[in-house]
């Protein structure tokens, strides 16, 4: 912990960048711990299996580590990590569903999210129904649409940290992001309605 | 805030700013919203359902204590101070094999994992894997009748097989092959090194063991180092594709026996290593890649203001190996410069500056990072 120290909350993820560049190793203890969470929040979407999601950041960091020399030293930080995780993950991925039989396109793009409704904060039994479709939507969509909801709205990332993240275009994104809503509002009115037809008759 | 006047319920949920002032409200964001709400007192309700569809659609992320991040992340740092010279300044500063590299360590982990397991699997049926051809050279077809060539000069050696094939055995290599090959397998054993010429024939498909290491090709040019002290075998192809799997695979019957090419199979330019110890294969490129499109074909890299991704997937095409870049980030990154006299990996470096991009080589591929260029 003391290492950490050294690092005042000013100092920004450039600047312990830059020093991670240049080979300092509370540099490296600091961006790990700094970023550790929210990789593996974003990891875990990828897989299930915790120690593997942890054993892969742990390479991340390796892998960084080892090519620091040839590595940006004007990127940012954050969604730089993020798309390395990625494509780090589905590279790893892809390879042990191929070494287990399984066939690529089951194992390879699940984009897991699982959400809870908390009923505290709901009073009309509408709202309840409403929130519950809504999940239930949201786990129907395809994964890549899925994956910009989630940086969108539960990670608060903007259009072009996305699209580095998820290595497409921004135009990409703001399209899968539009398609995704649409279908969720679309699916949403019309679920709603019959939901409401139904408890009329009931 | 106007054009919040014609929203509905899921709209608001969907809305950025929305969000953000009920997940995370802030003085300005409540003044605002809460002026807004005064002014547009019909849309209070649905301002109040979004408001707990919001707040109570919680996605669930996994949780993780201190303790658990903090011991990845000593186990990380104790990694890199062990390889780190500054952290040994009293070692001599090795510079380590490529082949050490941690992102092959990493691309090789999974395969490391697996490999694992099949190995546990086969000592387990150890006596289905001795049928199913575990040995070593000096026991290999004792009970065929084999010839047996040995390079004890210093040049190297041509051995020509009876279906035309051509091995060139590097000195001090020794090669044992059957003098007619009548089964449905063209089968040989090689310790050192040799460049095989294999001349093709898909139905009878030629197979060399090498130090635990099986090739199964149907018709190509490759080299193979297996010496007898070094525990690692590697297989770099010229032309055509080779399959290689180890022999300690419990599925090595049937992987040998399919048509197809399975197991790890590579490309031209792409090269395996197999270390018997760690019983891991990598699969990378070799060091100097050639250009496999025949001369006739090979296109100048001369580049005046060209995309820089139509420059990758000419020297992709050129070299046989996949370039992976993303198109749409590459698209407005014009590239001038004349390539025609440089290695692969000059011609990526020089390429990879003037467009402010970097790569790596990953299984075997070249993977371009980049952020774009903006201008």
């Amino acid at each position: 912990m003391k290492s950490q120290s050294n690092f005042s909350e000013a100092s920004d993820d450039k600047t312990v960048w830059q020093l991670f560049l240049a080979g300092n190793v509370e540099a490296f203890e600091y961006l790990m711990s700094a970023h550790f969470r929210r990789l593996f929040q974003y990891g875990s979407k990828f897989s299930k299996d915790q120690e593997f999601v942890k054993d892969c950041i742990q390479d991340l960091f390796l892998i960084l580590w080892e090519k620091r020399e040839n590595l940006g030293n004007d990127i940012a930080v954050k969604p730089y990590l993020m798309a390395s995780l990625r494509r780090l993950m589905h590279r790893a991925i892809s390879s042990k569903s191929w070494m287990a039989g399984e066939s690529l396109d089951e194992k390879e793009g699940s984009f897991e999210l699982e959400f809870s409704v908390e009923q505290e904060y709901i009073d009309h039994e509408s709202t309840l129904a409403r929130t519950r479709q809504l999940e239930k939507l949201l786990g129907e969509l395809p994964k890549r649409q899925k994956e910009v909801i989630y940086l969108k709205y539960f990670q608060e990332m903007s259009r072009d940290q996305i699209s580095e993240i998820m290595s497409v275009s921004p135009q990409t994104v703001s399209n899968l992001l539009q398609i995704a809503i649409k279908q969720l509002k679309k699916h949403w009115k019309a679920e709603f309605l019959t939901f409401f037809v139904i408890h009329l008759f009931i | 805030m106007d054009r919040y006047n014609h929203y509905t319920v899921e709209d608001f949920v969907w809305d950025v700013f929305f969000r953000q002032w009920v997940l995370s409200p802030t003085r300005e964001t409540d003044i605002a919203w809460n002026e807004w709400a005064e002014n547009n007192p019909e849309k209070s309700d649905a301002i109040q359902q979004a408001r707990s569809i919001v707040l109570s659609m919680r996605l669930n992320e996994p949780e993780i204590s201190e303790p658990e991040i903090r011991e990845v992340i000593n186990r990380t740092l104790s990694r890199i101070r062990t390889h780190s010279p500054e952290f040994a300044p009293n070692e001599e500063p090795v510079k380590r094999p490529f082949y050490r590299a941690m992102w092959l360590q990493v691309a090789a982990s999974v395969a490391f994992l697996m490999l694992s397991a099949w190995i546990g699997y086969s000592f387990y049926n150890k006596k289905e894997a001795k049928q199913s051809g575990e040995y070593t050279y000096a026991d290999a077809g004792k009970d065929l009748l084999l010839v047996e060539k040995v390079n004890t000069t210093s040049a190297n050696m041509l051995v020509s097989l009876s279906d035309g094939s051509k091995i060139t055995l590097s000195p001090k290599g020794r090669i044992r092959y059957p003098e007619q090959f009548v089964d449905a397998k063209r089968e040989v054993y090689l310790e050192g090194e040799a460049f095989f010429e294999i001349s093709k024939d898909p139905d009878h498909p030629f197979f060399v063991y090498a130090h635990g290491l099986i090739t199964k090709v149907l018709g190509t040019s490759f080299r193979i180092k297996a010496y007898e002290l070094s525990d690692e075998v590697t297989v770099e192809v010229k032309t055509g594709r080779v399959s290689v799997f180890a022999q300690s695979d419990p599925d090595v019957v049937e992987k040998a026996s399919n048509r197809e090419l399975e197991g790890v199979v590579l490309n031209p330019n792409q090269k395996i290593i197999y270390t018997r110890e760690e019983v891991r294969m990598i699969k990378t490129l070799v060091e100097k890649p050639e250009i496999v499109l025949p001369k006739t074909e090979v296109p100048q890299f001369e580049f005046e203001d060209t995309p820089v991704s139509e420059a990758f997937v000419s020297i992709g095409k050129a070299y046989g190996i996949d370039i992976l870049f993303d198109e749409e980030l590459l698209k407005g990154c014009p590239l001038t410069a004349t390539l025609d006299n440089q290695t692969l990996h000059e011609k990526l470096t020089i390429i990879c500056k003037a467009v402010e991009a970097s790569y790596e080589i990953l299984d075997g591929q070249v993977v371009i990072h980049s952020k774009g260029c903006r201008n």
